[in-house]
């Protein structure tokens, strides 16, 4: 037998932080960071209405309620293209309406969620603020004082600003284009609608652009690819276990599907886009021929208990061709878009032994989280495996870095999400937490603990255990 | 509902002496929290309390809970029994839809690990292929196991291979939990719902 590997390792644990105060009191679905860099996280619940909290103090700061006859389902705060002092948020209910609301934030007062660390940037004018391309504000926000500064908090609620109707049951999902300029909805009715705002700022005046109708079953999700100069590009994922991808094919508004990713073998559940930063991490290895930035990968994961990695083909083929994924005649009405091919490339290890309901790609890390009806929430990291031969590309394989069993005790959970960290508690900008949402109600954030090692961990691991064993194991071996 | 044209006119009706018939073995059980949930859920509470996850107060009140008693499929089994089709005033038990030996449970190893989950699958024999309350018989299964059933348990309901024209269809629709959670959101359907768990209550 061969004498253990001494190698220096990372453990990597996954830790409790702190329960968002007060809890539902039923099941809370889906909570959503604030995107424009405000410590600011929106839980929608089936009690109808969506708990905005603290992600400096794990508290509530504001609720939106009345707007919706039956569960909230989805929530997605509107990118801010400028700091204007309003925040803003679109609400998909089971209702069958998608709700838009706003709330002019104040600041300066104490007791302000917001205040705190927003010091010593301006005074209280209007102060313009850089929002990257990746939604990321470059300088430190501050937000401009309301008008009153008497004003309390709870006076200055939520207004249901608009409700827009038009689908014909339940809303599953809606998210805004990273741009801001699109809006997206998608519902059991099979459809997806993707949604202008047209006028003024505040004017409330929505255009539908679009309604694609070609999945054969409820839309699950809808998450939108930023614009790398070829638009910005719509993932769906749908009870008909595809997913599908579309852009706007003309320039005038046209709306069309250009790829079908098929390999699910149950509904797939949610999606995301890779982001920048394992764009570069590999771009970097991948040798100087790659010159032009690829085209970022999609993650799926699935009832079938899986997570997906696809990627585009290198090749399309051509345009002629029937395609092998719409066999059926092409309308007359509409140029079909040049169709692409996409490719299921990796499967993650499995950690989840029932469906897995989300999946989030850390914006900072590259890192994947991912957790499902089994109450597991799981942690991976791809990693370069090297070339298998002299100017061949460079292997690369996910790990499973950790899998916490039991985050909201015996419930399931519906939601995680990676999320900046702004509590007390944070020791590095950039800092990240996981947040999830489970069916009893709760909202957690949790914390991830790494801690180098040398040890002879594989001693202690028998090669044929699971993923979770062998985490498990590690723990163990290593408590103090 | 469905008085006009019934999907099976003359369903075969089994004996009563013929039925799995421990169900008194709890009956001291019977009247604690869990029964005293369900009626307070069915008759007083608004629609979206019949989500299983609303009623999560499992708090065990049992007299004798100084011992874990692990659920048994016969314990499962009685809890959806009763219930009452949705086309006849007759029990699932008696038209067999359901069956003991159908029920099938796999309990965690080590009962006392809270966060270690069961699994619990049921299937159902709908009285005719093409039975179009098949999935509203699923779904009344599903709903009272998740609320009777403690919150580790996690329940599948499927339609029995080859009974059912549509069975994958329905199997993948009481299987997806966004859909029964915004089924037991329809005023409609729980009011079916309501009628048939009515036999559960007495």
């Amino acid at each position: 037998m061969d004498p253990p590997a001494l190698l220096p390792s990372t453990i990597t644990r996954i830790v409790t932080l702190a329960e968002f105060k007060p809890i539902a009191s039923s099941r809370a679905w889906v909570s959503i960071p604030n995107p424009n860099g405000l410590p600011l996280i929106a839980t929608a619940t089936s009690d109808k209405t969506v708990r905005v909290y603290s992600l400096k103090n794990f508290t509530l700061h504001s609720t939106l309620e009345g707007g919706h006859s039956r569960s909230v389902r989805s929530v997605a705060w509107k990118p801010a293209v400028k700091n204007d002092g309003v925040l803003s948020l679109a609400t998909g209910s089971f209702d069958a309406t998608m709700g838009i609301w706003r709330r002019r934030e104040a600041l300066g007062e104490r007791g302000g969620v917001l205040n705190t660390d927003f010091e010593g940037v301006g005074q209280d004018g209007d102060l313009e603020v850089e929002v990257l391309a990746d939604g990321e504000v470059k300088e430190p926000l501050q937000l401009r004082n309301a008008k009153d500064d008497v004003e309390s908090d709870s006076e200055e609620d939520w207004e249901f600003a608009i409700v827009l109707e038009g689908h014909d049951s339940e809303l599953k999902n809606v998210a805004y284009s990273p741009s801001g300029q699109w809006l997206a909805s998608c519902s059991r009715d099979k459809s997806i609608w993707i949604w202008e705002e047209v006028g003024e700022e505040g004017e409330d005046e929505f255009e539908t652009i679009a309604v694609l109708q070609e999945h054969t079953a409820d839309v699950k999700c809808v998450c939108w690819r930023k614009d790398d100069g070829n638009g910005e590009v719509l993932a769906s994922a749908s009870y008909d276990d595809t997913i599908r991808l579309w852009k706007e094919v003309d320039g005038e508004g046209e709306w069309g599907c250009f790829a079908v990713l098929e390999g699910h073998e149950g509904t797939v559940w949610c999606l995301d886009w890779e982001p920048e930063v394992s764009l570069k991490m590999f771009h970097d290895a991948e040798t100087e021929l790659a010159e032009a930035p690829r085209i970022p990968r999609l993650m799926s994961c699935s009832a079938d208990s899986t997570i997906r990695v696809w990627t585009l083909a290198p090749a399309a083929p051509a345009p002629n061709k029937p395609s092998y994924f719409n066999p059926t005649i092409p309308s007359t009405m509409r140029a079909p878009p040049a169709d692409e091919k996409w490719e299921c490339t990796a499967t993650l290890p499995k950690a989840h032994d029932l469906p897995i309901y989300s999946v989030s790609w850390s914006k900072k890390t590259g890192r994947v989280v991912s957790t499902g009806g089994d109450g597991k929430i799981a942690v991976y990291e791809e990693r370069t495996k090297g070339r298998t031969k002299v100017g061949g590309e460079v292997e690369r394989e996910w790990v499973v870095l950790a899998v916490l069993q039991g985050g909201h005790g015996a419930y399931e959970i519906n939601h995680a999400t990676w999320c900046t960290r702004f509590d007390s508690g944070k020791t590095k900008d950039d800092e990240e937490i996981v947040v999830t949402t489970g069916d009893d109600g709760v909202v957690r954030a949790w914390a991830l603990e790494e801690e180098n090692v040398v040890a002879a961990v594989r001693e202690t691991v028998p090669e044929n255990s699971t993923i979770e064993e062998k985490v498990d194991g590690v723990m163990r071996g290593l408590s103090l | 509902m469905g008085s006009a044209q019934l999907d099976n006119a003359n369903p075969t009706i089994l004996n009563a002496s013929d039925l799995p018939s421990h169900r008194r073995r709890r009956q001291g059980r019977d009247t604690s929290s869990k029964e005293h949930g369900v009626k307070e859920v069915l008759m007083a509470k608004p629609s979206y309390s019949l989500d299983p996850f609303y009623l999560s107060d499992f708090s065990d009140t049992d007299s004798d809970d100084s011992t874990i008693e692990p659920i048994d499929e016969q314990e499962i089994y009685d809890l959806i029994a009763p219930i009452s089709d949705p086309e006849h005033p007759l029990s699932l038990e008696s038209l067999g839809v359901v069956k003991l030996q159908d029920v099938h449970l796999i309990s965690p190893s080590d009962l006392t690990n809270t966060v270690a989950l069961s699994r619990v699958l049921v299937e159902l024999t709908p009285t005719v292929t093409h039975c179009s309350l098949a999935t509203v018989i699923g779904l009344g299964v599903r709903v009272r196991l998740e609320q009777a059933l403690p919150p580790s348990y996690r329940v599948e309901v499927k339609i029995k291979k080859d009974t059912h024209a549509q069975a994958e269809e329905v199997n993948k629709q009481l299987a997806d939990k966004e859909r029964v959670a915004a089924a037991l959101e329809n005023a409609n359907l729980m009011g079916i719902l309501r009628k048939m768990m009515e036999p559960c209550l007495a």
